[in-house]
């Protein structure tokens, strides 16, 4: 069962993540991706090392403004701590979340525990089923969850389209995706995912614009799209 | 040069190795060296040392400030996200682990977090994606439970173990009993039939033995 993660995301796009400045839908792809592979936790550690080693060495001279910051120093120091025997805040997520869909149940990573939690509800469509996660930026997030054969209408992106595959297995014409993979796609990209026959697969879908059919009749399935998007 | 080094070095177990014996071979000027702010931390933790937080306050709020400036495009959030990240520094002390990265990414992950939830306060999402659904990886524990136990051992074991052996007995009795066992202060009073306030200055003094011991090993 173990999978040697192979599709990671670019060293660019784990700085902005350790940096904060990644759009909250696209971070929480990198973030779950984190969570499932050992390599980018090693790597997001030490850029986030070296971002820190930047700020702690930044030249700040030249700015004399004693007075506030005793201010702000006097009042943080009147602040009381927080003690040893504080009692440790109820989790707001599970230490091992999972979500269940057509009859199964798929452990799923931290960082979309608290999320996933707050949704339940599944759209069915054929052998594909979709749950958004309650997010509140222009990029759809979503659990997608694809049965054993089954084939995704044939479709390119508008925009930027991340999967992250949580469980089982997904290929496409370029390749096979297991557990921790995630693929980016650009508007430049058509692809066929489909599962293979005897496995099926939940990933999570980050999409920054509608996906658009290309294939004869899907292409009147207008509400699909819906469905996707 | 050779502070500069020092100073941004990567904090691996390797790291660390080199990072204490150039500790000892440099003892010029008064540049920030490493070691320092883990330090500061320590005494902020263990006994709300204002005078050790003033010092992490006066290097760290002006480059926070910067890089509050250079991410928001403005001084007034920045100062609002260095006044919030420093309060989290003061009031989380004890959560910080050194075993885990040092001190000033600890700093910049809450700097970090801080601003993250302020944009996204900002644009009035209330059930949305926050740090603490991103950022996990032990930079900014929120869970005490366990830290704390790891931190009184790393406490112990890295920095404050031989100093405190050195504490004359009666001092070293009183710190066990309060910061090992967490002991309250009236516990120990009647555990060991001394008066409570004899318990508070052997406290403080000790205190002070061990922030000159740990001072010591600086210079």
């Amino acid at each position: 069962m173990t999978h040697a993660v192979k599709f990671h995301p670019g060293l660019m796009l784990l700085e902005q993540y350790v940096e904060g400045s990644l759009s909250a839908d696209v971070a929480l792809a990198v973030s779950a991706h984190i969570d499932l592979c050992p390599h980018c936790q090693q790597l997001s550690k030490d850029i986030t090392n070296d971002q820190a080693a930047v700020l702690a060495e930044q030249d700040v001279s030249g700015r004399d403004a004693e007075q506030e910051w005793q201010q702000m120093l006097n009042f943080i120091t009147s602040q009381p701590t927080i003690s040893s025997s504080a009692s440790t805040h109820t989790d707001t997520a599970p230490q091992v979340a999972s979500v269940s869909v057509n009859g199964r149940t798929f452990e799923i990573p931290r960082a979309l525990a608290r999320l996933a939690e707050k949704q339940n509800k599944w759209l069915h469509l054929g052998g594909i089923a979709t749950a958004k996660l309650p997010t509140a930026d222009k990029q759809h997030v979503s659990l997608l969850y694809i049965d054993k054969g089954t084939e995704v209408p044939n479709h390119t992106h508008l925009g930027l389209e991340m999967t992250l595959v949580l469980a089982g297995k997904i290929v496409d014409e370029n390749g096979e995706y297991g557990v921790g993979d995630l693929l980016i796609n650009s508007p430049d990209d058509t692809h066929t995912p489909r599962t293979l026959a005897d496995e099926d697969c939940l990933c999570l879908s980050v999409l920054s614009a509608p996906l658009k059919f290309n294939k004869g009749l899907t292409r009147l399935l207008n509400p699909l799209q819906q469905f996707f998007y | 040069m050779l502070e500069t080094t020092v100073l941004t070095g990567h904090h691996d177990a390797l790291s660390k190795q080199k990072r204490i014996s150039q500790r000892m071979t440099i003892n010029t000027d008064n540049e920030p060296r490493t070691g320092q702010w883990e330090d500061a931390l320590t005494l902020v933790a263990l006994h709300q040392d204002k005078a050790a937080y003033a010092e992490l306050f006066r290097y760290f709020a002006p480059r926070l400030r910067a890089f509050g400036i250079k991410m928001f495009g403005n001084e007034q959030q920045a100062m609002e996200m260095v006044q919030d990240a420093m309060l989290n520094v003061w009031r989380k002390a004890r959560l910080f682990d050194a075993s885990r990265g040092c001190a000033s990414t600890w700093i910049f992950t809450i700097a970090r977090n801080v601003r993250f939830d302020m944009l996204r306060k900002k644009q009035s999402r209330k059930d949305d994606i926050s740090a603490d659904d991103l950022w996990f990886d032990g930079d900014y524990p929120e869970q005490e439970s366990n830290s704390s136990d790891s931190w009184d051992t790393m406490l112990m074991s890295e920095k404050l173990a031989p100093h405190f052996d050195a504490l004359p007995p009666a001092q070293r009795m009183v710190m066990q009993k309060v910061y090992l066992e967490e002991k309250s202060h009236q516990e120990v009073s009647d555990e060991l039939a001394i008066p409570l306030g004899t318990v508070k200055s052997r406290i403080r003094l000790a205190l002070d033995r061990l922030r000159e011991a740990l001072d010591d090993t600086r210079s």
